[in-house]
């Protein structure tokens, strides 16, 4: 089972909208039994970001891990989905 | 999904972001939807996380803040009389022209979120972006939504 986490810098808004869309995308790609999705707020994570193999966050994050990282701001904005969801799905497979 | 009448504010001035939240920050803060001290939670974490999307044609905000400062999950809508700058999120210093404002008063992940999921899909289409910026009350804001779900 991969751990996927979501992150945005309250843990209330943005990430949730996010969790939403990945588990729609997860199912209907028949991922859901593959991964697992944690949310959390970006303060709070930074010093475990090891612990998960996929990351996406809606806000900027410190440079030590930026490169670790999938921007998940086209989730929100619709553009560049899907090339976000080939990086998502590269680290699943990996 | 329906946005109260009361928080909806058409055609705002506002010369700086800040203005724009302190502003619907008031307004959240005299109906007690809010706490005191909300609006100064609200800019500290606009400055720590902007809530710019690069959306088309111009730019949304969704500024919020820390469910703790929030009495009563809602959200307000301004549509900006002129655009203002705010930062994008998840960008590093990338200043975008923001003509709509939803204010999020959260204080739980659950709550409205069926709003902020729609609100976030519509925000994908540049005609209904445009629309929002254009629309002369809350009416026509609720009608517009009511339309595109």
């Amino acid at each position: 089972m991969k751990k996927l986490l979501i992150m945005c810098g309250t843990g209330i808004a943005t990430s949730t909208v996010v969790k939403g869309k990945v588990e729609e995308w997860l199912k209907e790609n028949n991922l859901s039994h593959e991964v697992k999705i944690y949310q959390s707020k970006v303060s709070d994570e930074i010093g475990r970001i090891d612990d998960y193999d996929v990351i996406l966050s809606t806000t900027l994050v410190p440079d030590n891990i930026r490169d670790k990282v999938i921007d998940g701001v086209p989730l929100l904005t619709g553009i560049g989905i899907d090339n976000m969801y080939e990086k998502v799905l590269a680290e699943i497979k990996r | 999904m329906k946005l109260e009448k009361d928080l909806v504010v058409i055609d705002l001035k506002a010369g700086s972001k800040e203005e724009v939240l302190e502003a619907m920050g008031k307004l959240l803060i005299g109906k007690g939807i809010v706490k005191e001290g909300f609006i100064e939670s609200i800019l500290q974490r606009e400055k720590d996380f902007p809530t710019g999307l690069p959306t088309e044609p111009f730019g949304v905000a969704i500024p919020h803040t820390d469910g703790e400062m929030v009495n009563d999950s809602k959200i307000a809508f301004a549509s900006l009389k002129t655009p203002v700058k705010f930062l994008a999120m998840g960008r590093n210093d990338e200043r975008i022209d923001v003509k709509v404002v939803f204010m999020l008063a959260l204080k739980t992940p659950e709550d409205q979120l069926e709003m902020l999921q729609k609100l976030v899909g519509l925000f994908q289409d540049p005609q209904t972006v445009m629309e929002m910026a254009e629309i002369k009350d809350a009416e026509q804001l609720n009608e517009l939504l009511r339309n595109k779900e």
